[in-house]
């Protein structure tokens, strides 16, 4: 009853970013994968150019939606990531509002648990759907000429991933109070490193090693910060 | 002897190198309605945040209702009502929300009733949001938030900080509904020490970290006054008397501000000096408090309460 009361609050409080980021990349999504669609088929340029015109063939490359739509799913996801990270670690130094919370009938374990559960469940239900449709309608017959791989699939949810990890990394600059010359920068460059690193990875198993390991260092600093700061 | 729900012992916190609580030794026992006060800065929000275990002790420790403030169990916080400086709540919720994420940390003890009695007192709406309120509406749900689940110790970080002569009574008269149900302990940070007077029977005096008194209100109220003595020629050069904080020379008058003396040795003295006459003048809470932090030459260790 406490953590759901908990959760509740946490969710509320990410919902208008989960909105946002949901209605972003499902209208810029769509939007591009229509035009991806629409443009790169030979037939509607043949229709516009006078015969014996040379087209570079180029043009008519089709990429995997992944190509198309993946910068945009990367950015909303680590847009998604750093807005929820201030809202639920950094606005509170600001209102105040740490005291309230964290005298609870519950342990300071549970106040993170709970931030960290309504963010999982933010990012799932907020950019997982519109992936899942997108890559769907992707999918169907005679939508789009080349076939959509479930790895493309599965590095659509690595993106959503990324934005985890960057959540982690904006949690755990918000919780140190530290210089931002000195230590308090730490969460965010090592989150922008992770990201870095995934990029040139061709294996699915190290892209998950290195999103694990990070998740896991990051998390760990988080609950240590967490449980012994001051508020 | 009475059981004690908050004690601390030789409590320090350095904030880098400022010392901002220094070697606090205090207790306060069950029941009582305790007025800490001290100047700005004085460390009392450093003090409530070290009993709650939000801040983490230099040196020392303290405990709240029997359990150490750095290992706070829910079950204890469960028992603790806390209402924050400022008043500062979740702006985006409205009273009736945060009604409701209140009460589900209190499931068993939580007084509805009492709850919609205060709402309703305070002519508050339900459906009103906390940013839409003003500094007193938003003083008067954090009341009625922490007196509802009914807490055996209510400690309250200057609750009337920036409200109204109006409000702060409304607010008073609410801290009272509780200060009835019985065995209820409540320590409240004040500046305004016709509240303190009003609500309190125990005082706690804080300056620079320093803990200066701790007493019942009475006592401290008996313990300090002010002498003015007039003399026919000039007056002495020298002031030598127990318990003296501040000696204001005029011409002919001495005007001394004292502590813990008794009006006999006042006399005595009066008498030995040279006086023409003297006057005991009987000051208020507020001269009382000014005069006992104000920086003198002659500060002296409060002694008087350990007679």
């Amino acid at each position: 009853m406490r953590f759901s009361a908990l959760l509740r609050k946490e969710l509320r409080e990410c919902l208008p970013w989960m909105l946002l980021a949901a209605i972003v990349f499902l209208a810029l999504g769509g939007f591009f994968l229509r035009v991806e669609i629409h443009y790169r088929n030979p037939s509607w340029y043949y229709s516009r150019l006078s015969p014996g015109t040379i087209v570079e063939s180029s043009l008519f490359t089709y990429y995997s939606i992944l190509g198309i739509m993946g910068p945009l799913l990367l950015l909303s996801s680590i847009g998604l990531g750093l807005v929820l990270g201030i809202r639920h670690f950094w606005i509170p130094n600001f209102t105040r509002t740490w005291p309230f919370l964290l005298h609870r009938s519950v342990s300071r374990k549970t106040i993170l648990a709970a931030k960290l559960t309504a963010t999982m469940i933010a990012f799932v239900i907020s950019l997982g759907p519109v992936w899942i449709g997108l890559y769907w309608y992707a999918c169907r017959p005679e939508v789009f000429p080349i076939p959509q791989t479930p790895r493309v699939f599965i590095e659509g949810w690595i993106f959503i991933m990324l934005g985890l990890v960057t959540y982690l990394g904006t949690a755990l600059s918000g919780l140190n109070t530290a210089k931002w010359y000195t230590t308090k920068i730490f969460g965010l460059v090592f989150a922008a490193l992770v990201i870095f690193t995934i990029f040139p990875q061709c294996s699915l198993v190290w892209i998950f090693t290195v999103i694990a390991v990070s998740a896991a260092i990051l998390l760990s600093r988080i609950f240590d910060t967490f449980l012994r700061r001051e508020f | 002897m009475n059981e004690i729900v908050l004690e601390t012992e030789a409590l320090t916190k350095y904030y880098g190198g400022t010392l901002a609580v220094d070697h606090m030794d205090l207790q306060i026992p069950r029941g009582c309605i305790c007025g800490f006060v001290g100047r700005n800065g004085a460390g009392k929000t450093t003090a409530i945040k070290l009993m709650l275990g939000l801040l983490n002790p230099t040196a020392g420790s303290s405990r709240l209702l029997g359990c150490d403030s750095s290992a706070l169990t829910p079950a204890i916080r469960q028992r603790i009502g806390y209402v924050t400086e400022g008043h500062r709540l979740f702006r985006w919720m409205s009273i009736g929300g945060l009604e409701k994420f209140q009460r589900s940390f209190f499931p068993k003890q939580w007084d509805d009733k009492f709850f919609v009695d205060m709402i309703e007192y305070f002519d508050l709406p339900k459906k009103k949001k906390i940013k839409h309120l003003s500094n007193g509406q938003r003083a008067q749900v954090s009341l009625a938030l922490a007196l509802a689940p009914n807490p055996e110790l209510l400690i309250m970080d200057d609750p009337t900080l920036g409200l109204d002569a109006a409000i702060r009574r409304q607010f008073l008269e609410g801290m009272i509904e509780l200060i009835m149900r019985q065995g209820r302990t409540v320590l409240f940070s004040s500046h305004i020490l016709g509240d303190v007077e009003r609500v309190s029977d125990r005082i706690v005096v804080i300056d620079k970290g320093v803990l200066r008194a701790n007493c019942s209100l009475e006592q401290f109220q008996k313990a300090i006054k002010k002498a003015i003595l007039s003399f026919a020629d000039s007056v002495p050069g020298d002031v030598n008397i127990d318990g003296l904080l501040h000696c204001r020379r005029s011409e002919k008058q001495l005007e001394l501000t004292l502590v813990g003396t008794d009006d006999e040795k006042i006399s005595e003295w009066a008498k030995s000096a040279g006086a023409e006459n003297y006057n005991i003048v009987k000051m208020n809470l507020e001269d009382q408090f000014i005069e006992f932090t104000a920086p003198a030459n002659h500060r002296r260790l409060f002694q008087w309460e350990e007679r």
